[in-house]
């Protein structure tokens, strides 16, 4: 009866998870093109709903009723693999991602994470790792020039900005002596990681908007040279799945510098409930990721390539050193 | 990057991301300026300055009288050919138009059949929505352009409007107090 009712949570958890993601582009788009408005004086959507609410319903149903268009030289099976591929990771990644400690539902404690993995970063990089396959596959099945330019300049760019990514983290998790997020929080609870790791937040930032492809590093659809980069020749539902694929990453890389930097749901000076303010500071970063979208240009991509290996790779190793250092 | 280094020991500026932050500060600073959108049809409408150039409207004298007295002269400068005017004599014995017809298709609005005019007869006024779906409703008659809206009174403003979609699709403005939409543009 015990295990039925844990594996039952587990359940619950994971279906409100899912739910959440698949439903989290509805609100970001509109935010995204709301701040993309009025950062160029314009409204943004008006018209749909309260001050264009509802926009992002509406495009969704322009989607799911679209045409799903394959192109005729196109990889059938790895054409619809590759919206799957891109979408699954991110979602799978939220598993280990706690956000917060617990709260107490009719008297039984219910702990506000799928599972306490005590290997959740490594699990992480991992497996959002696998989601580059989804956009080479993407880029390659659709047999298209700008696709697969996208898609290589994807991959490229996936396989170099992870290894600073991967070394940025390692400094917090010095200082925690734990690779288990819940570890890393609890050990933040006096002071924020931000103040002994700033060099190792601007990288693993830095990384993140590579990783998760958007400006300045969305190299891999720059819409100006490439015309939508890997999803060129996606329409309907599966262009969608690449869609909310990117929003997740966005939620991702979010969540983990906060997790990791900006001391998860300890609070400061004001007593809010954590998972407020945990949602408070995601929310700071997800604004921050659409701020940096509208006011930077994009990078070239040799430039992107010398900032990857030659800025932030040794600037992370340093980082290591110096933490190391200090540590001993 | 060297360019930014040369340019006078401003390279603490440049180690610090000095140039990215102060374009996230504009951008920032943008998003609480006012917005330029104007929102055309359905709230709100551009109501032109006096001197805006629209559609033609014939203008009546004190008795409410036709002005125009046929002369034919802005048929004659018009460019495009696009007036035509056929007189005749009414019962008190004064030439009038009996046909007056403008090509609206073909009409540039350059305003020569208005300098031209003796009788201050013929004006362009300020109506610019008469989009049609048949180039045979662009060519109005005298009847038409009698009841056609007159030059602005208090122009240059967006005022707010309504959005009518029946049988014939129109922008009505509902209110006369307008704001100047020039206030919105950033200047520095
Ligand atoms: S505005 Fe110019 S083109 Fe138009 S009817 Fe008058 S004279 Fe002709
Ligand atoms: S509108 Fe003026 S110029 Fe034209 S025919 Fe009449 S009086 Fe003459």
């Amino acid at each position: 009866m015990e295990l039925l009712v844990a594996l039952g949570l587990i359940a619950l958890k994971v279906a409100i998870l899912i739910a959440a993601l698949l439903l989290l582009p509805l609100p970001l788009t509109w935010l995204e093109r709301k701040v993309a408005g009025h950062m160029q004086q314009r409204m943004g959507p008006m018209r749909v709903g309260w001050h264009g609410l509802l926009q992002p319903v509406a495009d969704g149903i322009k989607l799911l009723t679209k045409e799903d268009h394959i192109p005729a030289d196109a990889d059938r099976l790895l054409f619809k693999l590759a919206p799957v591929l891109a979408l699954a990771p991110p979602f799978v990644v939220f598993v280990a991602i706690p956000f917060g400690e617990s709260v107490s539902v009719l008297g039984n404690e219910i702990t506000l994470y799928a599972s306490n993995m005590n290997v959740a970063l490594l699990f992480i990089l991992a497996v959002i790792g696998i989601e580059v396959y989804g956009v080479i596959f993407g880029g390659w099945a659709a047999n298209s020039k700008y696709a697969v330019l996208g898609s290589l300049r994807t991959c490229a760019q996936m396989i170099s900005y992870e290894i600073p990514m991967g070394f940025a983290v390692i400094g917090v998790v010095m200082l925690a002596q734990s690779m288990s997020l819940l570890d890393i929080v609890r050990a933040q609870s006096d002071v924020w990681f931000i103040v002994y790791q700033p060099i190792g937040f601007f990288v693993f930032f830095i990384a993140g908007l590579a990783e998760a492809q958007r400006i300045p590093f969305d190299l891999s659809e720059a819409e100006g040279d490439l015309g939508a980069g890997f999803h060129t020749e996606y329409s309907g539902i599966r262009f969608a799945f690449f869609m909310v694929s990117e929003y997740a990453i966005m939620l991702l890389i979010s969540v983990l510098s906060v997790v990791l930097f900006f001391g998860g749901w300890n609070g400061v000076l004001i007593p809010l409930p954590p998972i407020l303010w945990f949602l408070i500071k995601v929310a700071f970063f997800i604004y921050l990721f659409i701020w940096f979208r509208f006011t930077f240009p994009r990078y070239r991509y040799d430039q992107l390539m010398a900032i990857g290996w030659k800025v932030l790779l040794p600037l992370s190793l340093a980082n290591i050193i110096v933490t190391g250092i200090a540590f001993l | 990057m060297s360019r930014v280094l040369d340019s006078g020991g401003k390279w603490i500026g440049w180690a610090y991301f000095a140039d990215l932050g102060s374009a996230l500060a504009l951008t920032f600073s943008y998003m609480f300026s006012r917005t330029v959108t104007m929102q055309y049809p359905d709230k709100e409408k551009w109501l032109p300055y006096q001197r805006y150039r629209g559609h033609h409207f014939l203008k009546r004298d004190a008795e409410g009288e036709i002005k125009c007295v046929a002369c034919e002269l802005c048929a004659r400068i018009c460019p495009c050919y696009c007036i035509e005017v056929v007189p005749y004599e009414d019962d008190k014995g004064n030439r009038r138009p009996a046909k007056f017809e403008i090509d609206m298709s073909r009409c540039l609005f350059c305003g020569l059949c208005e300098d031209a005019c003796p009788a201050d007869a013929i004006a362009l006024g300020q109506q610019y929505e008469f989009s049609s779906f048949s180039s045979d409703d662009l060519v109005v008659g005298r009847d038409d352009l009698l009841a056609k809206p007159g030059k602005a009174v208090s122009g240059g403003a967006v005022v707010a409007a309504q959005f009518q979609a029946g049988q014939d699709v129109r922008v009505e403005a509902t209110g006369t107090q307008g704001y100047n939409w020039w206030r919105n543009i950033r200047r520095r």
